[in-house]
């Protein structure tokens, strides 16, 4: 057998897909724990349902972009385990990077080159090298997540006025990096992109304020992402 | 009761049961390699392995760190899910912000907790399902996700995406049980800090999980000093 067809093998697709279900099933869970806890506080069932909602309409569009990813990762890496490291931590510019080095450190000048070689005994170090390699956001997430959000919380709750400016600081020192690195730092269409994207979330939010109409709201990100991404095609011929 | 002083027994049960879920995630990950080498008899040898790794943990285990301790007090008990199942930065992040708008809940709050579990849980399974979809329907879907103004459109996801959640963030002055006034004030020197050093210093490109550790102090240094001086104003919500 060769490495793609190892990489396609009835072994690791049934492997996969039980790693699968095991993420899915904490999704459930965790989901699950939080719906109880929000009902218990005194949240209504359709505000939870306008949340389940809006992340479901909002996570299409992006998701579609991970099928695209899949598209390029399985024809190098076989089908399951481009689901699996799809679905599981990773993103297609990181598997790209992570296979081809695999593929170097393996001896080959390429992951291009090792595909065409269909060498089989590189499957698991390029298998193990890719998973090692992301791996440590999850095992930071391990070791000092509680500690952060326990200690910002508490620090927080004791702080009053100051505690609850201070949550809010960690989404603007997030957009502080972003706003610039996603428009002017990438070029003209990205900041038209950006700037379309902006106009068309306040144009959402000031009709729910002056018509009252509050289930628009579900759609404000996912309208806003749709439209600003069918405008970067507008702007790239306009601009680009 | 918690052992923890204003954080509740729900979170830290959360924290727990994300531990141990993690644990159980980083043994698929490194367990479905093993297993099929053991399976084809191909196991690599250690040195093998760690030749493909050193290179992409020296890449990429700084800035995972750097996420952790940026996007955990804002992802809060759900940053096990969400480093888990990746895509941090453009679904889950917008999630959690987008559930705490349309549930009025303030981030660092049990409630805020709760609520950002449900819109990353829901986010993670989403994506789940629509790349198991993208995985049945490969073969019709290519052409129609590969084409150019597809990809067009999703290469400046990014800024779409940046363009409503910005709005979001300035727009929003409701914070729990505070309003705050003037927010997006303690967003300037951050951002013009971090125009300068893209264009006199170095492009921060690739970097921006770096940028970002480096902005939260600065932005909490801004909006402390602003707050002091009365530039921002977080004002109790008066409870009928």
């Amino acid at each position: 057998m060769g490495f793609l067809e190892v990489m396609n093998s009835k072994p690791l697709y049934i492997m996969v897909m039980i790693g699968l279900g095991y993420v899915f099933l904490m999704c459930v869970f965790m989901m699950q724990r939080a719906w109880k806890h929000c009902l218990s506080l005194g949240m209504t069932k359709s505000q939870l349902m306008d949340i389940v909602k809006s992340s479901t309409i909002y996570t299409i569009i992006p998701s579609l972009s991970v099928v695209i990813g899949l598209f390029s990762l399985s024809t190098v890496l076989g089908v399951p385990w481009s689901w699996f490291r799809l679905s599981v931590i990773g993103s297609v510019s990181y598997e790209l990077v992570a296979a081809d080095m695999a593929a170097i450190g393996a001896g080959y000048d390429s992951l291009a080159a090792l595909v065409a070689a269909n060498d089989v005994s590189v499957v698991g170090s390029v298998m193990l090298s890719m998973s090692i390699g992301i791996i440590g956001g999850v095992v930071g997430c391990l070791f000092i997540g509680k500690k952060i959000h326990l200690s910002t919380m508490e620090y927080s709750a004791s702080n009053g006025e100051w505690g609850a400016l201070m949550m809010a600081c960690f989404t603007m020192a997030m957009h502080s990096v972003f706003l610039p690195a996603r428009s002017i730092f990438m070029g003209s269409v990205a900041t038209a992109t950006l700037l379309t994207s902006a106009l068309c979330t306040y144009l959402h939010n000031w009709a729910v304020k002056k018509y009252g109409i509050r289930w628009l709201s579900n759609f404000t990100m996912a309208d806003s992402l749709i439209v600003g991404m069918a405008s970067a095609i507008l702007w790239t011929n306009l601009l680009g | 009761m918690s052992k923890h002083p204003g954080v509740s027994e729900y979170v830290n049960t959360a924290h727990n049961i994300g531990r141990i879920g993690t644990v159980i995630a980083i043994a698929f990950m490194l367990g479905i390699p093993l297993v099929l080498c053991a399976i084809y008899d191909i196991m690599p040898s250690f040195n093998q392995v760690v030749v493909g790794a050193m290179g992409l943990l020296t890449m990429y285990v700084p800035t995972a760190l750097s996420e952790v301790i940026s996007f955990t007090p804002m992802l809060g008990s759900s940053c096990y899910i969400c480093f888990i199942t990746g895509n941090v930065q453009n679904l889950k992040i917008p999630c959690v912000l987008n559930a705490l708008d349309l549930t009025g809940a303030s981030q660092g709050t049990d409630l805020g907790d709760a609520v950002s579990c449900i819109g990353v849980a829901v986010s993670s399974m989403v994506t789940m399902i629509v790349v198991a979809l993208g995985v049945v329907l490969l073969t019709p879907l290519q052409p129609i996700l590969t084409h150019p103004m597809v990809k067009t459109a999703t290469a400046y996801m990014l800024p779409a995406l940046f363009g409503s959640l910005v709005v979001g963030t300035i727009m929003g002055k409701k914070s729990g049980d505070y309003m705050i006034q003037n927010k997006p004030l303690a967003m300037v020197p951050p951002l013009i800090a971090i125009i300068l050093f893209n264009y006199l210093i170095h492009p921060i490109k690739g970097k921006e999980g770096f940028a970002l550790l480096a902005c939260i102090p600065l932005t909490l240094l801004s909006a402390y000093i602003f707050f002091k001086k009365g530039w921002i104003k977080v004002t109790p919500i008066k409870k009928d």
